[in-house]
């Protein structure tokens, strides 16, 4: 059986020692009471010595050995407790003769059930302590625990604050609306057609946050129209190539987690490149994985440069959503650009 | 006879402003158009108008970065979808500042403007372009204030990414530099002393000759019996020592 071990610290050590100190006391009076053994003051120095002595050996034994499981355990209260009665007694009676100059009479059976006494008394007060113990560190762990699931449900809703707040960049939004704004005039069919894939993304960009899972094939679509329209935008700068298998268009995926890789590649890739360049999604799956990848050609990367939230916040939201199973990956492209892959298990609840 | 240029890396909206233009102001002569900083640049030093409209989102060199070149040749308005920048710099008499999609009435006032100041003088006034160019700068530089974000690692054959808000710390190791995050660690060519230079120093903080760490992953910070600090980090059972040189750090917690 595995156990937590106990923490050995100055607080414990001094709480213990008078808490066994004052349960030695009631043990010397209960004895006096009783008429079992001589007079208080030997009855309380001989227990408080056993108390205390026993006391100090369990918890050096703790804190050199640190029990991490319950046979260790019981050994170690086992040996404590017998140095702690064999030193105690024999402190407690040098005690006695030197400073009360009294004399405890010697005789087998005396010493015999003196020290059984002891024991008893010692094993039964060690298992309360260690009770109490464990008690405590079983309690500060509960609490720890709902502290950790409180902080995970605050994580998951600020994510999903942020996504709400990320989704439309203010840039975006206006440049697209002076194109459709001129092209009105010169070129009315396009105009059309970029106002359908403005309507088609803000659409599904912001209703689908509201909802927990799409499908791939749901999220790429919403990476086509906006694509698109970057492509009218950047004329021949930008050319994109989507590759999804058609068995992987229904799988359920969280929405808006692609997107933003997509848009940070365009931002930071290729909007700044003169010559422009391309993008390429591919969906693939590896046994029991998915992996999406975001490859540009843009500029040569700068350890530099900021991504803002958008990279920092996929990786949030992959953590919260997948924990350990959910990875970001980022890679130089060669010759240039940037490759981001999002890895995800194929199989989740 | 006034000459102008228009810089903007979209084909549409240069079309769209140079329409306008001719609408409203049809003695100017637009005499090239740019799709990117470099050039706009070439144009304005080939034909010397004396206006330019520049996007301040170029590909290149930005419409800031060609601003602060041209300042004392032309002057600038600047054409932009959303304004992230200090209007109100702008909004003084030197500078104009449109917002995009381009309205007829605003841009009437611009050209009005513009040709207030075109009387007056062709070229710039000297203290003028002079505090333009000030201004400029300093929206600039404050563009590009750039610490170091990412920590290149060799990944077999490709080269890994890792931000750097995702390092515990950084640890000198003979020639290398070891880099510590949840996932494990790697190491890196760039040393401690170049890393201190490049970081942010309000999130990285020297603790140690050969140790930085991310102040952001600091649990808590305690006082071993020698007198050093000894740090303990979120997640990561390790303890970090912090020497008495760096310890000013943690003087006021």
């Amino acid at each position: 059986m595995q156990i937590k071990s106990l923490d050995v610290n100055r607080n414990v050590v001094l709480k213990d020692l008078l808490l066994t100190s004052v349960i030695s006391t009631f043990v010397a009076i209960f004895l006096t009471v009783n008429k079992i053994k001589g007079p208080f003051i030997a009855s309380f120095i001989i227990s408080q010595c056993i108390g205390l002595l026993t006391c100090g050996s369990i918890l050096f034994l703790h804190w050199i050995i640190k029990p991490k499981n319950l046979t260790v355990l019981i050994l170690i209260s086992f040996l404590g407790i017998v140095t702690g009665v064999a030193i105690g007694w024999n402190a407690g009676t040098f005690i006695l003769a030197e400073y009360f100059s009294f004399h405890i009479p010697i005789s087998d059976d005396y010493f015999v059930r003196t020290g059984f006494l002891g024991f008893t008394i010692c094993a039964v007060i060690s298992y309360f302590f260690l009770l109490r113990e464990s008690l405590k560190k079983s309690k500060k762990e509960a609490e720890e625990e709902r502290l950790k699931r409180l902080s995970i449900e605050k994580g998951v809703l600020e994510a999903n604050l942020k996504l709400l707040q990320a989704q439309i960049e203010p840039h975006f939004l206006f440049n697209t609306l002076s194109n459709i704004f001129s092209l009105i005039d010169t070129d009315k069919a396009k105009s059309k057609a970029m106002l359908k894939d403005l309507i088609n993304y803000l659409r599904t960009s912001l209703s689908r946050t509201r909802r927990d899972l799409i499908t791939i094939g749901e999220e790429i679509e919403l990476i086509k129209s906006y694509l698109n329209i970057l492509e009218v935008r950047m004329s021949d700068r930008l050319r994109y190539k989507i590759e999804l298998p058609g068995d992987l268009k229904e799988h359920p995926f969280p929405p808006m987690l692609l997107q933003p890789l997509v848009e940070n590649s365009v931002k930071h890739g290729l909007e700044p490149k003169i010559e422009g360049g391309e993008i390429l999604i591919r969906v693939t799956e590896d046994r029991d994985i998915i992996r999406l990848e975001v490859t540009d050609t843009g500029i040569q990367f700068s350890p530099y440069y900021d991504s803002g939230v958008g990279i920092s916040n996929v990786k949030e939201r992959l953590n919260l959503l997948y924990g350990e199973m959910g990875r970001l990956i980022l890679e130089e492209n060669k010759p240039s650009g940037l490759r981001a892959i999002i890895e995800v298990p194929k199989n989740h609840a | 006879m006034h000459k102008a240029i228009i810089a903007d890396d979209e084909r549409e909206l240069r079309n769209y402003l140079k329409t306008m233009l001719k609408e409203a102001w049809p003695e100017l002569v637009i005499c090239g158009e740019a799709a990117n900083g470099n050039e706009a640049l070439e144009l304005v030093s080939l034909n010397r108008p004396q206006i330019a409209f520049l996007d301040i989102k170029m590909p290149g060199l930005s419409g800031m970065d060609v601003a602060e070149k041209i300042a004392h040749i032309c002057r600038i308005v600047f054409v932009t979808a959303y304004d992230q920048y200090a209007v109100e710099a702008f909004e003084k008499e030197a500078v104009d500042y449109l917002v995009k999609p381009v309205m007829k009435e605003r841009l009437e006032q611009t050209i009005s403007r513009l040709k207030r100041q075109l009387e007056i003088s062709d070229s710039p006034v000297g203290d003028i372009s002079e505090l333009v160019g000030q201004v400029i700068k300093r929206l600039n530089d404050k563009e590009k204030a750039a610490y170091l974000r990412w920590i290149r690692i060799q990944v077999r054959d490709d080269t890994g990414l890792i931000p750097v808000d995702d390092v515990f710390y950084f640890k000198a190791e003979d020639k290398y530099t070891l880099v510590m995050t949840k996932e494990g660690e790697s190491l890196i060519k760039k040393s401690i002393k170049e890393l201190a230079e490049e970081l942010d120093p309000d999130h990285f903080w020297q603790i140690h000759r050969g140790s930085i760490v991310n102040v952001s992953k600091i649990d808590k910070v305690s006082r071993s019996l020698t007198g050093r600090g000894v740090l303990k980090l979120k997640g990561s059972p390790e303890l970090l020592t912090v020497s008495r040189n760096y310890l000013h750090y943690f003087k006021q917690m």
